[in-house]
């Protein structure tokens, strides 16, 4: 499409130029472009708009790591758990009772393990007798099936220096 | 195709189904006007390419904010002499790493050109207006090639009409004297 300029009277005085610059006026420059320049020129122009819109669009997804507000938190729970990992050292000597209800539950259904426990119970009680026993270390010479009369006895806890009210008592 | 003022185009490329197809017009309405502008300024294919695409590419991420107080041709044509005057100042920029000036480099592109099969007479023009400097290079070829009023490119350039008649007049004496050889 030829665009026309309007040059006024006095702008083409003005202008003054030499016949022979007049000539070469509006004539053809010299200069060419490739065969179908100018038809192909549009598609090029939006295909690189089209490009430059899709990397806008990919870029902006990395632009959002870029923002302090978004990688900030993500840094410092990272840093907390290298910290924990790598630093603060573990408690060796605390055991953490693990309750496990329902191993305890399989457990008591289990014929073995319940023998197992009455044994250990059973074990304990005869062992907490035989401590009771020799808790108190009676020393006796008089034996349970004789029968002595209450005077003898405690004539012969007189002789052994054991109070009577005690033994009353009890 | 339909023939669609600027502003209706514009309106066009406002409503969202429809504003691939508005700006393909505008891209084919002002494609060669623009190409042949840059080309003058940049003077080799590739490079007058590389510039137009950016040209084009800002046109579609802001002409949504386009205010209609000028004219879009206007509007275009700010960005066009901006985008190729940035790409000259680069260019510059590079040359200092290499042992010749980017004018130099920028003449023996011409001459090696596969894309220019002008004249001796327009080849020595084209060399002439490249020894310009840059922004009297861009009102040069805005009033010489393009016909443009001294009030539009006050507009497009931010300078008074008086400066840009001295620049012009400037300008054509010394491609003048290039050419002629007076």
């Amino acid at each position: 499409m030829k665009i026309k300029h309007t040059i006024s009277k006095q702008d083409q005085e003005t202008d003054n130029l030499s016949p022979q610059l007049e000539s070469l006026r509006h004539n053809e420059s010299g200069y060419k472009v490739p065969v179908g320049y100018f038809d192909a020129l549009s598609p090029r122009i939006i295909d690189r708009i089209n490009e430059k819109d899709n990397k806008v669009l990919s870029k902006s997804g990395i632009l959002v790591f870029r923002k302090p507000v978004v990688w900030a938190p993500l840094m410092a729970v990272a840093v907390a758990a290298v910290l924990l990992i790598f630093i603060v050292p573990p408690k060796t000597n605390q055991i953490i009772p693990v309750y496990d209800e329902l191993a305890d539950i399989n457990m008591a259904y289990d014929a073995s393990y319940a023998e197992e426990v009455l044994l250990a119970e059973s074990y304990n009680h005869d062992k907490e007798i035989e401590i009771a026993v020799n808790a108190i270390p009676v020393t006796t010479s008089v034996s349970e099936s004789s029968d002595l009369t209450e005077d003898e006895i405690e004539e012969y806890l007189k002789d052994q220096d054991i109070e009577i009210e005690i033994i009353t008592e009890y | 195709m339909p023939e669609y003022t600027d502003k209706e185009l514009i309106e066009l490329f406002h409503t969202a189904d429809r504003k691939h197809y508005a700006f393909n017009l505008l891209v084919r309405k002002y494609r060669e006007k623009i190409y042949y502008f840059v080309r003058r300024m940049v003077v080799t294919h590739d490079d007058a390419d590389d510039v137009v695409q950016n040209i084009f590419i800002k046109v579609w991420n802001n002409l949504d904010s386009f205010r209609e107080d000028s004219k879009f041709y206007t509007w275009l044509y700010r960005i066009a002499v901006n985008e190729s005057l940035s790409f000259l100042k680069s260019k510059k920029l590079h040359s200092y790493l290499s042992l010749s000036s980017p004018e130099a480099s920028m003449i023996r592109a011409v001459r090696d050109d596969n894309f220019f099969d002008g004249t001796e007479i327009q080849r020595r023009l084209r060399e002439a207006i490249i020894r310009l400097p840059k922004k009297q290079q861009a009102v040069f070829n805005m009033r010489y090639y393009d016909d443009m009023s001294y009030d539009q490119m006050s507009e497009i350039l931010g300078t008074s009409v008086g400066a840009l008649k001295a620049s012009y007049h400037f300008a054509v004496k010394k491609i003048e004297q290039s050419v002629t050889g007076i």
